[in-house]
């Protein structure tokens, strides 16, 4: 592929982002989407050392709810298997939140501060260690920093004339993000129908090949910038890995 | 040390011959308390 | 019993808008669906985790 890549922003948030990219084929898409998935590593808890737990929940209860809760994760810093050491100790009549994970290394923390963990009532006390282990998303869902990653082609509206006096009035439902005169619209802004925006009008839609819009969002282990360039760093080095192999 | 009546709450020690029943007020639910090691448990 | 962290499908974090959710929506008067759409809680299946939810640490912790 010799075409350059082009990418636009047309939602742009820490844990949320909508962008188009151009010049890519649909294979490469969703390359992307699944190494945003499956393949860049985040922090998640492990194994839970239980040493009080007088809450109405059992251990492996709280441990699961522990393994949910999203810790940051700093890309590059740590490599696969490597372990951080947390702890919680609540007592009630009080809740645990994710806020009283208490962390042993700093760049690895709870990436929410209110998740509420377990209720606790007069006299029930929650004490326990955790190991963080680093892992990725093909191992188990909880390592997985992308949530609800997509994406869809990206369609160009064109106006091709009047609607007949007496034509149907049917909706013209789209989804996402359009491209009407050069200019990309996210289609909420009229309702998701495009009777809408064109009233009386007969429009056409086409796919635009090789122009695909991504929704990505993260559960706040790391931002959106450094999920996708973390997804395609990983697609770049096993495309390397394998030039190297076959050369050989 | 074992465990607990559920009536009058006094630690109960069970032995081979006394049967399931607390010796201190004869009731005869017995709780077991949670032992006092750390449980280590593997978030699946 | 408690909120569920993530939600099931989609496995985006839930419970922590649960606290706000529950002040604002079920103790308080104002609309579940105004609620919702202002804590960024947008698909389908992530407000089904809120809306569907009831607390019953309340209901089991005389049990022990």
């Amino acid at each position: 592929m010799t075409e350059d890549y082009e990418v636009e922003f047309v939602e742009r948030e820490e844990r949320e982002a909508r962008f188009v990219v151009r010049g890519i084929t649909p294979a490469f898409a969703n390359g992307i989407r699944r190494a945003m998935i499956a393949d860049v590593p985040t922090f998640s808890v492990d194994t839970v050392r239980v040493v009080e737990n007088s809450s109405v929940m059992f251990d492996e209860q709280i441990s699961l709810r522990l393994g949910l809760v999203p810790l940051t994760t700093p890309v590059d810093e740590f490599e696969i298997g490597d372990e951080v050491t947390l702890s919680i100790d609540v007592s009630g009549p009080n809740t645990a939140y994710s806020g009283d994970i208490v962390t042993s290394d700093d760049l690895v923390q709870p990436a929410d501060d209110n998740v509420p963990i377990i209720e606790l009532k007069d006299d029930q006390r929650l004490e326990a260690e955790a190991d963080a282990v680093l892992d990725r998303g093909r191992e188990h869902a909880k390592h997985q920093g992308g949530v609800a990653v997509g994406y869809r082609h990206l369609q160009r509206v064109e106006v091709v004339g009047d609607k007949e006096e007496f034509a149907k009035e049917e909706p013209e439902i789209l989804r996402g993000v359009i491209e009407d005169d050069g200019e990309l619209v996210a289609t909420e802004t009229f309702d998701n129908d495009l009777t809408n925006r064109y009233p009386g009008k007969e429009v056409e839609v086409h796919d635009i090949p090789n122009a695909f819009v991504f929704h990505v969002e993260t559960d706040g282990s790391f931002s959106v910038d450094e999920l996708v360039t973390a997804a395609i760093d990983s697609l770049h080095g096993r495309a390397t890995e394998l030039k190297e192999a076959v050369q050989l | 040390m074992s465990y607990k009546c559920s009536r009058c709450k006094r630690d109960v020690t069970l032995d081979e011959y006394g049967g399931v029943r607390c010796p201190y007020c004869g009731h005869r639910v017995l709780l077991k308390e949670r032992s006092r090691d750390v449980k280590e448990v593997g978030v699946e | 019993m408690m909120v569920p962290v993530r939600c099931f499908t989609c496995g985006s974090v839930v419970g922590k808008h649960w606290e706000e959710f529950k002040a604002r929506a079920r103790e308080g008067d104002e609309d579940p669906d105004a609620v919702l759409n202002e804590l960024g809680v947008e698909r389908h299946c992530c407000r089904r985790m809120l809306v569907s939810h009831e607390d019953l640490v309340d209901v089991v912790s005389p049990y022990q």
